[in-house]
């Protein structure tokens, strides 16, 4: 209730009339046509299931996880597929701290009916156990920037880290085939979703003046309109939801105009999430190629140990071996280095400075190890300068 | 599950395109300014509005017109399994802000500045069809308080089940998993105000199950706006000059 | 429907029904088209500059009513009038109502308005009845005066389309002592010339707000008193109530006579009868029911009873034929 007001008292008399008479002449504020999207941007965070979307200025951070948890009753050979929004006061200042608001909910509510109801996600293949587990998908969408048109932005983020995450294999083990046994992602390579349609929101505002009609409207266009339709397509143009809540009156034919016109831009935007997550799939790829030749180098150039052994010179054979026994197995492991000996999470160190070293101007550095922020700089230069 | 029979009825006996039996009793709350009861088949809403009023917390009192509220609620009786349910979950607090804004599309609140409207709407049976009902008691409820509305607003919902468009859809079928258009239309005026939409449906396919709701909708208003005028007859005649 | 809430058995129920059929038939609407709902157009027989007035809205050309009433024409002017609403006050109304807040120089009253409303210190005639300034002490004097949740009679002075401002500028308004508060719809008052009524034969006031809250209550001479001799009482400390000491005086003042108290009941019931039975209020229909009601023999908590619902509809249409062909 709030929200909205403090969104309507912001915006002035003239600034009003002046975003209704721009648009008269097919004008927007930001130079756009009426029916044109703004900028997308999408990007991928260092996890697996997490991607940033920038619509114009709106910013939205969607994180996707899993968890396996009992299924509902009434459903038992089905995974779960949970929403949260926070819109936290961050973004913007109508935005209350604390509990949901009515706007957060919606939203909540909308990106849920468009990929739950179309069956978008196969809940069926998220089943391990029926009736006893199943995987639970949660997705936080956090609002960063608010500039107009959260629904979209929010729904791109959706569907861009429900792309990207990969979840753990499991199977079912001991002697009754009843245990479960989740293989941590070095061993197998976790799995994708199955995905079987992308459900894109478009969102349309409506004017006072009922010939007007914009796509993806700003921050501004958003106080200034009277109504506000949200239409979620997949790209076969097949009609997923709906949310046209209430507001001002339109006419029947506008809506079917609007739904052929969300269409096309459905296709677009689906488009633009394949690439993106097309070419972050071949980054990951490559940086897992990268990450294998790396780990071999290590035994093939023997810096390590000499370094090792410069460093703390009392066991450097021992860790040596250590390392080989290390190797196999991957950064969980250096978890109980931490444990045992400090001076052998050195070495670790120095080998991973070596690594880095050795496998040239990757990017994966510091990508996925919990020792990437203790890693000391000037440690590590002065091996390379030695090696120089 | 077959839900329209090869005879074409479906699962209550009704022919695709039919509506369940509507009864509206518009004074059911005494002390609220407008109250209705609106039932649609076994699907039961009671709604009233209080209001304009003086607005109760003053930082929301908005300068040049009413400032309206709306409450739905779900009674824990009125569904099978009978269950306490957490007030202002994310359902229901949707479903309020749907039929606040769909009111206010209605309401002339410019008439009424710096004033207030409640408006409650309660769910006492739940067979399908509910954020409908709530609608159209809601406008009775308005009427019934005076409020000054721009056209009625009446709402209906429609559905697509074994490639058979249906009207008015009921639990069971609601339940089905297929697509669920729920249409809001101001009959007057002929405008769409409302419109939600669930599950998957190609577009022209979606036109004419939005086509049949709308229709839905008119003949909803068609009955609201006898009943209306009945009552006012009624009042008149009543009170005498 | 808005129906008749009464438990009615078969005779009863058919009776009634008469009873509304014949009101339907001496009602004063001319035909069924002038009751209209929301979004029914209103036929103007295309006259020209016609005025569209209170619950009218134009939709390309059309007279379209925004609200379910009656329309009512006066020249060119169209208006809707409705039958349930909140009241919307006019200049010179009477209006009953609870205080609701002490504010600075004001109180504030809820008289099931849109908004509450105003009733200044400058504009009620001070207790000791002199006129004069003002001061910052009568200010602080306020509560003393009328204090939150008492209730009182007032005139509306101006109702401008946002604020409501009262006045109590005679010594027949201020607070309503001994009696009842009743709610009615207020479309049953209807606007007259005399709102305050005393019933003499049973010592009781009836005060018919148009806001619809109606006072019955004890009658009261003294009101007058402090006009006729203002000399004697100017000085307010007399006549400020103590709160702590009520003196013996004021305490046999206070007392009400078990005699009048019943009648108080009465006559608070039959306004009771009237509003649900959806008859206007008005001083005769008042009457006539407290004398069917004292006629009939019957107490006053069986004035609820169907029988006499349905009694009091008959003799209403009775009433109401009679006075037609007296036209």
């Amino acid at each position: 209730m709030e929200q909205r007001l403090a969104n309507c008292v912001q915006l002035t008399v003239n600034e009003k009339q002046f975003i209704e008479n721009a648009l008269l002449s097919e004008l927007r504020v930001d130079g756009r046509g009426p029916l044109e999207y703004r900028k997308l941007s999408i990007k991928f965070g260092k996890d697996d299931g997490s991607a940033e979307v920038q619509l114009g200025e709106t910013r939205v951070m969607s994180f996707v996880s899993a968890q396996l948890v009992q299924p509902y009753k009434d459903r038992p050979n089905e995974g779960t597929l949970s929403i949260f929004t926070e819109f936290s006061p961050m973004a913007d200042p109508s935005f209350e701290p604390g509990r949901p608001g009515e706007s957060a909910v919606e939203l909540g509510r909308i990106i849920d009916r468009g990929l739950r109801e179309s069956r978008a996600i196969d809940t069926e293949s998220l089943c391990i156990l029926s009736a006893k587990l199943v995987w639970a998908i949660r997705i936080d969408i956090h609002i960063l920037d608010n500039a107009g048109n959260l629904v979209d932005a929010a729904n791109i983020a959706a569907l861009a880290s429900l792309l990207t995450f990969r979840r753990p294999e499991c199977s079912l083990g001991g002697e009754d085939g009843q245990q479960v046994v989740v293989h941590p992602p070095e061993v197998r390579e976790p799995l994708p979703l199955i995905l079987h349609h992308l459900p894109v929101a478009v969102t349309f505002g409506f004017f006072s003046n009922e010939n007007l009609v914009v796509l993806d409207p700003t921050y501004h266009e958003e106080a200034v309109m009277t109504g506000r339709m949200t239409a979620t397509l997949n790209a076969n143009g097949d009609v997923c939801a709906i949310q046209k809540p209430g507001e001002q009156g339109i006419f029947q034919h506008i809506i079917m105009h609007c739904l052929k016109l969300a269409h096309v831009k459905a296709g677009d935007i689906t488009a633009k999430i394949k690439d993106a997550v097309e070419k972050h799939n071949n980054e990951r790829a490559l940086q897992k190629i990268k990450r294998r030749s790396s780990s071999v180098s290590v035994d093939v150039c023997g810096t390590t140990a000499r370094l090792g052994g410069k460093q703390n010179q009392s066991g450097g054979g021992k860790d040596n071996s250590h390392l080989d026994q290390l190797k196999p197995k991957d950064e969980a492991n250096f978890m109980e280095c931490d444990a045992t000996s400090s001076g052998q999470v050195q070495i670790n160190k120095k080998d991973e400075g070596s690594k880095n070293f050795t496998g040239g101007p990757s990017s994966w550095y510091g990508k996925k190890d919990p020792y990437s922020e203790c890693v000391n700089s000037d440690l590590l230069k002065a091996p390379m300068d030695s090696e120089c | 599950m077959e839900y329209v029979s090869p005879e074409g009825l479906r699962l209550d006996g009704r022919r695709p395109m039919e509506m369940r039996q509507i009864r509206a009793e518009i004074g059911s709350v005494s002390k609220a300014d407008g109250s209705a009861i609106f039932e649609m088949g076994n699907t039961k809403v009671i709604a009233a509005v209080y209001g304009p009023r003086e607005v109760q917390n003053r930082s929301q009192q908005i300068s040049d017109r009413a400032l309206v509220r709306c409450e739905y609620s779900m009674a824990n009786f009125s569904t099978g399994d009978r269950m306490r349910k957490p007030k202002g979950d994310r359902r229901s607090t949707e479903i309020s802000l749907v039929i606040r804004q769909t009111m206010e599309a209605c309401i002339l609140t410019h008439l009424m500045p710096r004033s207030q409207i409640d408006i409650y709407v309660q769910v006492l049976q739940a067979d399908g069809g509910t954020r409908s009902a709530c609608i159209n008691a809601a406008t009775l409820a308005l009427a019934d308080a005076g409020i000054p509305m721009r056209d009625l607003v009446t709402s209906c919902s429609a559905g697509y089940l074994n490639s058979t468009p249906l009207l008015d859809l009921n639990y069971v079928e609601d339940s089905a998993g297929g697509p669920d258009v729920t249409v809001g239309i101001l009959p007057k005026l002929d405008k769409v105000t409302l419109l939600q939409m669930d599950s998957k449906l190609p577009i022209d396919i979606l036109e004419n199950v939005m086509q049949l709701a709308t229709e839905g909708c008119k003949a909803i208003a068609n009955y609201i706006r006898e009943i209306l005028l009945e009552n006012t007859k009624q009042l008149e005649y009543r009170r005498g000059s | 429907m808005r129906e008749i809430q009464l438990q009615l058995n078969q005779t009863q129920k058919l009776r009634l029904q008469k009873v509304l059929e014949t009101l339907q038939s001496q009602s004063s609407i001319p035909n069924s088209d002038s009751s209209v709902t929301i979004s029914d157009s209103i036929s103007v027989n295309h006259e020209d500059g016609v005025l569209k007035g209170h619950g009218t809205t134009d939709h390309n050309g059309d007279v379209v009513a925004t609200l379910c009433g009656i329309v009512e024409r006066v020249n060119k002017l169209v208006y809707v009038r409705t039958l349930r609403s909140r009241y919307k006050p006019e200049d010179g109304d009477i209006v009953i109502r609870r205080v609701v807040e002490v504010a600075q120089k004001c109180w504030r009253l809820d008289i099931n308005c849109s908004q509450n409303a105003y009733l200044m210190l400058s504009a009620m005639n001070m207790p000791d009845g002199v006129q004069r300034r003002r001061t910052a002490v009568d200010e602080l004097n306020m509560r003393r005066i009328f204090e939150e949740g008492d209730v009182i009679c007032a005139e509306v002075r101006r109702s401008q389309h946002d604020d409501i401002h009262l006045q109590a500028r005679s010594q027949k308004y201020g607070k309503l002592n001994a009696g009842q508060l009743l709610t009615v719809a207020p479309y049953l008052v209807k606007r007259q010339k005399q709102h305050f009524h005393h019933l003499e034969k049973f010592d009781v006031d009836l005060i018919l707000g148009c806001n619809g809250f109606v006072w019955v209550g004890e009658h009261v001479e003294a009101r007058d008193v402090m006009v006729e001799d203002p000399v004697n009482l100017s000085d307010p400390q007399v006549l400020i109530p103590n709160e702590n000491s009520v003196s013996l005086e004021e305490q046999d003042k206070n007392y009400t006579a078990l005699e009048t108290r019943n009648y108080i009941c009465r006559a608070a019931n039959a306004v009771r009868v009237l509003s649900t039975l959806g008859f206007t209020i008005t001083l005769e229909s008042i009457k006539e029911v407290i004398d069917l009601s004292i006629s009939a023999n019957l107490d006053i908590h069986d004035m609820f009873g169907c029988e006499f619902c349905v009694l009091v509809a008959e003799k209403e249409a009775e009433r109401r034929s009679s006075s037609k062909r007296k036209r």
